[in-house]
């Protein structure tokens, strides 16, 4: 018998609990508007809405304004599209919809129509350029050297290599202490996530086409993840997004996905990976990055480590966990609407200072770069991997 | 009057939105904070009202606000009716949208006030157990923030997530546990209001006084018609130690009736009484909850410390097994509790190109049940030659009676809008009419707004004069939203 904690509305509701699931390959995505265009339920967990406080900005208002266009009561023009490019791509409405619709899906494919009408704001074609052009959102092209092969990969994705080589490089000597070799896959390149939040499908289908080649060129049973961001492209979107209509792309089912940080988490567990705990440490939260509530992302393993190396319990934002709000580095909404990134970001900063924290620990590479420009006074962005390798006991 | 579009298109009285006022509102609240996009326009045309959402669906827009603008503090809301005032502009207040009677529809055009940014809780007094807090703080994002603490607002409307806590209050709501706590109306212990002129009210800080007449009422189901709520101080509440819930089966509405009766004269303070008549168990909860059962389902929940809670509900179970209830257990009624809410998202909820209306009333117990059967009558028997179903609930008790929650819908809806809204508008007249001639109200806890608007004289009669009265007094020029809760606009 399932018994809900005693606290007053419903929680988050559990996927598996979802009386309706969307069949990710008969679902017309942009159908979803028709269910949402008058529903209020999931307001109270989108961030765009939260920083705006428009009602346009919103899931039912992201809804009405497409559904509006379908029935001609508005066009697509430079304010509906900006409107419509406004949404994060978080997917937390849709995380939070007991009937499972999909709201982000149907966004994007709106937004597809709107791009190939060549009405998208001008810098998601810039954007879309660089990703078309190079694989990579960063704009160069990397050196590409033949995919080596091993049972362990780590995904090495554009933003990880050009925003936070740092940490990159953190999160490999980590794993080096812990006996696993994990060999670079995908060097550079995107995972597909902005090419398909930017309305541009058919390049987000090459993208993922270049990394499951490379996925299978190195042969490897797991591939790890700096982030949520790449689990979350994995897990769900070449499913939900690109497997109907681009050429049945999916994750292959015998590669396992799993953060760097479970294992990690595990290998301290274990006694295989010890740090020297800080003296002293300021109060300090964990950023739950962006997509973690979309995905089952493992926030215990974060909090487990740095908990071994602060010695102490880290204080919670407000938005966490199941409902916590990205910080605007996401689907290329810095590059598309930075002020709107800016928003969502000083929004985070500021939910960690009302939470007591003086540090603001993020691991995904993306939302590590994104923090770290809108850093605020008095909370200091720290980042995760970084903070782990500078401990480790010798 | 009707509830119907074109009669809402007429600019009678009012002033328009000059570029004056709009450099004006830009000053108040920022450049930035004031939108006349045609995007903007559209998206807040339209609530939680049937009747606009089924124009938008068949391709017409409905009126359009000229402007929405979003203030920041009280401060702002005074400055910007001020100028309204000045200019004889209609100010529509908008929360959530999530509101089902068309209260937030600027329906004469003007400024469209939404107050979402007065989103801040500004205090809680955990000896007191108070919460005061801006009106446009989102009530999920609130009760969270509660929760963290221990505490909730025991005011649990299923709009929670999208609506405000001064949403709450306009249309005198109620929630799923208003049985044990009270309505909002019941929680609330003061209000800060702006008033049309610009006034910043701030009402006693207690409610239950004798220094004269209690004017916060006032305000509470006035819709924004005779001011803006800004702040609120509510009575909140520790969560309990528990919370039990259990589900009977009764043979018919009567003796499920009879049960909740004898519950709450008996004083069992339960949390929740909630008996589906057998035609929505039939339907509604067997495609929500799975259950597939053949009379009125009831569930019934109690709260508070473990050992009394415990000896409430088996003092209940023993009243309902007195009238030949079947306990069907603790887990049909926690199932109920978990997924209370699911009744309300897509598909579950009733949804276009459906005609549906929840036609709520409240009275005694000794004349609940003939409303009831007599609406039920009168809606099937007029209107179910053409597919109109009638089903209801009961779920707000009271110590005197009982509210029904009962809805028709209508699937075959007549494509032209002008003959929807019509039968729609037939439909309503048939099921208000039925209410008020059985001892009824026109409604419990969705407010009045738009769709109840020509109801109000005939639900206070003589004592109608009265509340026109004090419209004039507060709102000379009648720019509180206009043309909702029976205040007319050719009466100002």
């Amino acid at each position: 018998m399932s018994k809900e904690p005693v606290s007053a509305h419903a929680a988050t509701p559990d996927p598996s609990a979802s009386v309706t699931g969307t069949d990710p390959v008969e679902a017309t995505p942009i159908e979803a508007t028709e269910s949402c265009r008058y529903c209020w339920m999931c307001r109270h967990v989108c961030p765009v809405g939260h920083v705006t406080q428009r009602e346009t900005l919103t899931p039912h208002g992201w809804a009405l304004m497409i559904a509006s266009v379908k029935r001609g009561t508005l066009q697509w023009n430079a304010e509906t599209a900006a409107a419509l490019y406004a949404c994060a791509d978080c997917g937390l409405c849709r995380a939070h919809c007991v009937t499972d619709q999909p709201l982000p899906e149907a966004i994007v494919s709106a937004r597809a129509g709107v791009a190939a009408a060549g009405i998208a704001p001008p810098e998601a074609y810039a954007l879309h350029e660089s990703l078309r052009a190079w694989g990579s959102r960063y704009g160069a092209r990397d050196r590409r050297v033949p995919q080596a092969q091993g049972d362990v990969g780590i995904f090495v994705s554009d933003t990880a290599l050009h925003a936070a080589p740092h940490a990159l490089d953190a999160a490999r000597r980590l794993l080096d202490t812990v006996g696993v070799r994990a060999v670079p896959v995908a060097f550079g390149r995107s995972n597909g996530h902005v090419a398909s939040a930017l309305g541009f499908p058919d390049t987000a289908a090459a993208l993922v086409r270049a990394v499951l080649d490379d996925v299978d060129a190195a042969g490897c049973r797991t591939l790890l993840v700096l982030g949520a961001e790449d689990q979350y492209a994995f897990e769900r979107l070449y499913r939900e997004r690109l497997y109907h209509e681009r050429l049945g792309l999916d994750w292959p089912a015998d590669v396992a996905i799993v953060s760097v940080s479970t294992v990690l988490a595990d290998a301290h567990a274990n006694g295989r990976l010890a740090f020297h705990r800080l003296d002293e440490p300021p109060p300090y939260a964990y950023h739950d990055p962006c997509h973690a509530p979309r995905i089952a992302w493992n926030a215990a393993a974060p909090r487990a480590l740095l908990r071994a190396v602060l010695g102490a319990d880290p204080v919670e934002l407000f938005w966490r966990g199941s409902r916590a709000h990205p910080c605007g580095a996401i689907g290329g909404l810095e590059v598309t609407q930075p002020l709107m990134a800016a928003r969502l970001a000083e929004a985070r900063l500021a939910d960690a200072a009302a939470s007591g924290a003086r540090w603001l620990i993020a691991d995904d590479p993306g939302c590590l770069q994104n923090l770290t420009r809108h850093r605020a006074d008095g909370v200091e962005v720290r980042g995760f991997y970084e903070l782990l390798a500078e401990r480790l006991a010798s | 009057m009707t509830a119907g579009v074109s009669s809402m298109t007429e600019r009678r009285k009012f002033g328009p939105v000059s570029q004056r006022l709009l450099d004006d509102l830009r000053a108040i609240v920022g450049v930035d904070r004031v939108s006349t996009s045609d995007t903007d326009r559209v998206i807040y045309s339209v609530d939680s009202f049937w009747l606009p959402q089924m124009w938008h669906d068949r391709g017409v827009r409905t009126p359009t606000p000229d402007v929405i603008v979003h203030p920041g503090s009280t401060e702002e809301i005074a400055a910007i009716l001020t100028l309204a005032n000045r200019d004889r502009v209609p100010v529509v207040p908008w929360g959530g949208g999530s509101g089902t009677q068309g209260g937030a529809l600027p329906i004469h055009g003007g400024i469209l006030l939404d107050v979402k940014r007065l989103n801040r809780i500004l205090a809680i007094d955990e000896t007191s157990l108070t919460l005061r807090a801006q009106a446009g703080v989102n009530g999920g994002q609130l009760e969270w923030a509660l929760n963290e603490r221990g505490l909730t607002l025991p005011h649990y409307p299923a709009s929670a997530n999208g609506a405000t806590l001064g949403g709450y209050l306009a249309p005198r709501g109620s929630g799923t546990i208003s049985t044990k706590y009270g309505k909002a109306e019941d929680l609330v212990m003061s209000l800060e209001v702006v008033l049309a002129n610009g006034t910043i009210l701030r009402t006693p800080d207690v409610p239950n006084h004798a220094s004269g007449p209690d004017f916060m009422r006032l305000f509470l189901g006035s819709e924004g018609t005779l001011g803006v709520i800004t702040e609120a101080t509510m009575r909140i509440a520790r969560l309990p130690e528990t919370r039990l819930f259990r589900a009977l089966l009764f043979k018919d509405v009567a003796t499920g009736l009879e049960a909740g009766r004898r519950l709450m004269v008996q004083r069992l303070d339960p949390l929740v009484i909630r008996m589906y008549d057998p035609h929505s168990t039939a339907s509604l909860v067997k495609k929500v909850l799975g259950y597939e059962l053949d009379g009125a389902y009831m569930i019934l929940g109690f709260d508070g410390w473990a050992d009394i809670a415990s000896r409430q509900e088996t003092r209940a179970l023993a009243i309902c097994a007195e009238l030949g209830a079947r306990d069907l257990g603790r887990e049909p009624g926690e199932r109920w509790w978990n997924h209370r809410y699911d009744f309300y998202y897509p598909p579950f909820g009733f949804h276009l190109p459906a005609m549906y209306g929840t036609v709520e009333t409240v009275a005694t117990f000794s004349g609940i049940e003939r409303i009831y059967h007599a609406k039920k009558a009168a809606i099937e028997g007029t209107f179910g030659s053409i597919g109109v179903q009638y089903i209801g609930h009961f779920s707000h008790w009271f110590p005197w009676g009982a509210s029904l929650y009962d809805r028709f819908v209508l699937q075959d809806v007549p494509r032209d809008p002008g003959e929807a809204q019509a039968l729609h508008d037939r439909i309503w007249d048939v099921a208000v009419r039925t209410s008020l001639a059985h001892g009824g109200m026109i409604n419990e806890h969705h407010g009045v707004g738009l769709k109840l608007h020509r109801f109000m004289r005939a639900q206070y009669g003589a004592a109608w004069p009265l509340l026109q009265s004090l419209k004039r007094a507060l709102d000379p020029n009648g720019i509180m939203n206009p043309g909702k809760v029976g205040f007319e606009v050719d009466d100002l």
